[in-house]
């Protein structure tokens, strides 16, 4: 008998001939890695072959739920998309969330792991009577959100469906998996999905997991529900993360032009508080959701869009683009193409600063001209053109282009950086530098630690490698039970309150300092994957722009960040976190057991 | 890197209460002056006060040294502050607790003299005298200073007569256009002595700041959403105008720098302040 909100079981489907096999989960494996990106990085290693290429037919693609999905709990309706990336070659862990995430787990599986590769376009379809692989012509082609839904008119609204759309089948790098609006956006989920000829993962089950202590649940549902309404929540109710925006660009935290400068002169017109009372239509969430976060506005033409500030600011400040009805477009444009935002816009950044360098014979594609940003995301999509180079991401388009272009790919291990400006936040500096899934926003949280105030955010120190830890390991269980980091602010004590939680649905004895340990474990877990993929110190790194120009501050004050200070803070950071010097595990709990690492 | 020291020992004897103590708007006199040098230098602010003497509630990063001696004058509080600074920072600031109207700008033009021309001391001289209680020293100079009070030599002339001295003209100070505008007069180094000259100190308006708030932020407190100008001495009071509090969920950046979530953070004339979610981020 499995714990509370477990079936102690995944699936593996090789959709080459639709055949499955039931890999038995342990209590000790599910109490180790809970769910989620833990829980993923758990069956990559073990079911992944070491050194496979990520859009090889063996390369396995899962599909991971969590001990509270299905429960009352707000915002747990999520789930976790975990493969090696072909962005980075190193492993890549997107969330994503709403119905799909209960359709899913209540199939009976704590996970689902795609293997192999369809003879022809397929749609793989999983409930309690088996699986099933359906020709998906009628969908190839679609976008993610058309696919979905012409699932479901097809085959039944019962069916929830996470899609690729016309980026993914093409294999772009970093192309997503969408379900209801949401992305499992980063690393290039969506080429892996398409090198497996699967256009829609279709679920929809009956099956319930067992509460351990079910009056425990509700009330501590009941209680939660009641702090999501707080001012903690406040800023994503009311106007989203694009908040940000504004707020980011008075603090010289804004990348702009390719992180050129990290104030943008357009910014207030791409403003939440502008924008909100122009063009917001409507604000939604995710199924079991009472923050709401989704703010959705209208576009040109009488078209929808929902507005993060990662996809507002990679489409507008970092290619120069301050009309909102051209980035709203774009972004619109990536959700249909199915397309990482963030990575196609750094990528689009980075090539306009090089052909404003001369390195690329690309005339039509200049900072600020939002008409060319969105012809650059159609041709990526198509992988025609420039688009064909671009397809590829920054790292391996500066391969190409060589000609020291490399220094201003703003990337780390291949993956295109979020709107955070390093140096001058430096504790997210490192937090981008050491991540296991390379310059990212949501694996390392370090930014709170610069946006908190008490640590001077333009000169890193040992300080701020604690907090950055200390955040990371936050996001660590978060991203495992899975609970939406929105909530993050509602939690006063926050591993003991997670650790009451976990206890309330499973069962076991669990409490704040093991939650601690699972989440180290979690960390050195994806360092060990990561190593045994082909990881190397170098990696764990910024790009010389960073490192080699400052930026002026409105006090006067400039920002820099040596090399000398992001080394030592690694150096910190690796002593900190138990690595060895050159950021190894030194002791790997993989598997069952605990192993010396080779 | 650069710090400063602040001397709050002496005996106030004119004032007839400890300087230090002062209420300034909300705050005291020691907490401003130690928060405005704070917010000019990028190293440690630290206090000497004279032995036994009882400081106002201070900023927890602020250290707060002991002078060993009463009575020996600055040069002893300098050898102290300069001295427990020497791993830390190369230059300090060195001011006393008196100084109402100390402005960031006017620190911060004086330490920069040690960037362009390496002296040991850099000295104001201003309103017609030299200004010793708002200078910058090396904080290497702290051995030699010790050496002279060994030696029976108190004053400050006597370090000035054996160090490497770089006099600040008010002609050169106010050729900084930030400073020349927002203390024109350069009341930096303005002390008050009497009760007289701390009453109508505190009598003025609390210095004129830009204050812009963003997010959920920008429609509290009515106003309209724009930048919206105010007098403030300090960060609270700035909030409090604009219909905001410090309640664990708004923080504020001055002048597009640190952030704060301190509601005694000083201010002075000409700062931006800007209003953020503390929830701020993905």
């Amino acid at each position: 008998m499995p714990p509370g909100g477990y079936f102690g079981q995944a699936l593996v489907v090789d959709v080459s001939d639709g055949s499955t096999t039931v890999v038995p989960l342990a209590d000790d494996v599910l109490r180790q890695y809970l769910g989620g990106a833990g829980l993923g990085v758990w069956l990559l290693s073990e079911l992944g072959e070491a050194g496979v290429d990520p859009l090889d037919p063996a390369a396995p693609l899962a599909f991971v739920f969590s001990p509270l999905v299905g429960t009352p709990l707000t915002t747990s309706a999520k789930f976790a998309v975990v493969a090696k990336s072909p962005l980075t070659g190193l492993l890549t862990d997107a969330l994503a969330s709403s119905h799909f995430a209960i359709a899913g787990k209540f199939t009976g599986y704590d996970a689902i792991v795609l293997t192999g590769r369809s003879a022809s376009p397929s749609n793989v379809f999983i409930d309690e009577s088996g699986v099933q692989l359906v020709d998906a012509s009628a969908q190839w082609g679609m976008s993610a959100g058309d696919a979905e839904e012409s699932i479901r008119a097809s085959y039944g609204r019962t069916w929830r469906a996470a899609s690729i759309g016309p980026a993914g089948e093409a294999l772009v790098r970093y192309a997503t998996i969408s379900h209801d609006g949401r992305h499992a956006g980063r690393g290039g989920l969506g080429a892996v999905m398409g090198s497996k000829n699967v256009k829609a993962l279709a679920v929809k089950g009956r099956k319930r997991v067992s509460l351990h202590d079910k009056d425990r649940v509700l009330a501590a549902a009941k209680d939660l529900r009641g702090r999501s309404f707080g001012p903690a929540t406040e800023k994503y109710r009311e106007l989203g993360t694009l908040a940000n925006l504004l707020a980011f660009n008075a603090i010289s935290t804004l990348p702009t032009r390719n992180f050129q400068a990290a104030t943008f002169e357009g910014a207030s017109m791409l403003s939440a508080e502008d924008l909100a009372s122009k063009r917001s239509v409507a604000k939604t969430s995710c199924a079991s959701c009472t923050i709401g976060c989704e703010h959705i506005y209208a576009t040109k033409g009488g078209g929808k869009v929902r507005v993060e500030y990662e996809n507002m600011f990679a489409l507008g400040p970092m290619c120069g683009v301050s009309d909102p009805d051209l980035v709203l477009a774009a972004s619109s444009r990536c959700d249909e193409l199915g397309l990482d935002t963030i990575s196609a816009g750094g990528t689009i950044a980075w090539a306009m600063e090089c052909v404003d360098r001369g390195l690329l014979d690309v005339p039509w594609l200049r900072f600020g001209d939002g008409n060319a940003l969105l012809r650059a995301l159609d041709e990526i999509s198509a992988r025609t053109g420039v688009g064909d180079l671009l397809s590829e991401g920054t790292r391996r388009a500066a391969a190409v282009v060589g000609q020291g272009s490399l220094a201003f790919a703003a990337q780390v291990k291949g993956l295109e950086m979020p709107g955070y400006e390093p140096r001058t936040m430096q504790a997210m500096a490192l937090g981008l530098a050491v991540n296991a899934r390379g310059a990212d926003h949501n694996r390392s949280g370090a930014y709170e630690a610069d946006l908190k105030g008490g640590l001077d955010r333009v000169h890193g120190t040992d300080e701020h490698v604690r907090a950055a830890i200390e955040t990371e390991d936050r996001a660590a269980i978060m991203d495992s039970l899975i609970l939406c980091k929105f909530l993050r602010g509602v939690f006063a004590e926050p591993f003991g309150e997670w650790a009451a939680l976990l206890a309330g649905v499973t069962g076991w004895d669990v409490d704040g300092a093991e939650l601690r340990e699972t989440a180290r474990r979690i960390v050195h877990a994806k360092r060990a994957y990561n190593l045994r993929e082909g990881w190397t110190p170098a990696d764990d790194w910024l790009p010389d722009r960073f490192l080699d120009t400052s930026l002026e501050l409105a006090s006067g004050r400039t920002a820099t960040l040596p090399a000398e200070r992001l080394r030592s803070m690694i150096a910190h950071y690796y002593a900190e976190r138990g690595l060895d010097a050159e950021g190894r595990p030194t002791v790997v709990t993989i598997a069952t057991g605990t192993e010396p690492t080779p | 890197m650069t710090a400063a020291v602040v001397l709050a020992g002496g005996r106030s004897s004119r004032m007839g209460t400890p300087k230090a103590g002062l209420e300034w708007h909300g705050s005291t006199l020691l907490r401003h002056v130690t928060g405005v040098a704070a917010r000019a230098v990028d190293g440690p602010v630290v206090v000497v006060r004279a032995p036994g003497q009882e400081l106002p509630a201070l900023d927890p990063a602020v250290l707060v040294l002991d002078d060993p001696e009463e009575g020996r004058g600055p040069l002893q509080g300098l050898a102290v502050g300069l001295g427990a600074l020497a791993d830390r920072a190369e230059t300090a600031f060195v001011c006393s607790t008196d100084l109402p109207f100390l402005h960031v700008a006017f620190v911060q033009a004086v330490l920069r003299r040690f960037g362009l021309e390496g002296p040991e001391i850099v000295l104001p001289f201003v309103h017609g005298y030299r200004q010793p209680m708002t200078a910058g020293y090396r904080t290497d100079l702290a051995p030699r200073i010790t050496k002279l009070l060994d030696a029976g030599q108190l004053r400050p002339a006597h370090l000035f007569k054996e160090s490497d001295v770089r006099r600040l003209e008010e002609a050169e100070l106010l050729a900084d256009p930030q400073l020349a505008r927002i203390d024109p007069h350069l009341e930096s180094v303005v002390n008050v002595n009497e009760p007289s000259e701390y009453r109508e100190a505190r009598d003025r308006p609390a210095p004129e700041i830009l204050v812009e708030r963003f997010g959920v932020l920008a429609n509290r407190g009515g106003g309209g959403r724009g930048a919206r100008r105010v007098r403030a001495a300090n960060l609270g009071a700035a909030a409090e105008q604009v219909g905001l509090s410090f309640d664990g969920h708004v923080l504020a950046a001055i002048n597009g720098d640190q952030i704060r979530g301190d509601g005694l953070v000083p201010l002075v004339a000409g700062d931006t302040v800007a209003f953020i979610s503390a929830d701020a981020g993905g």
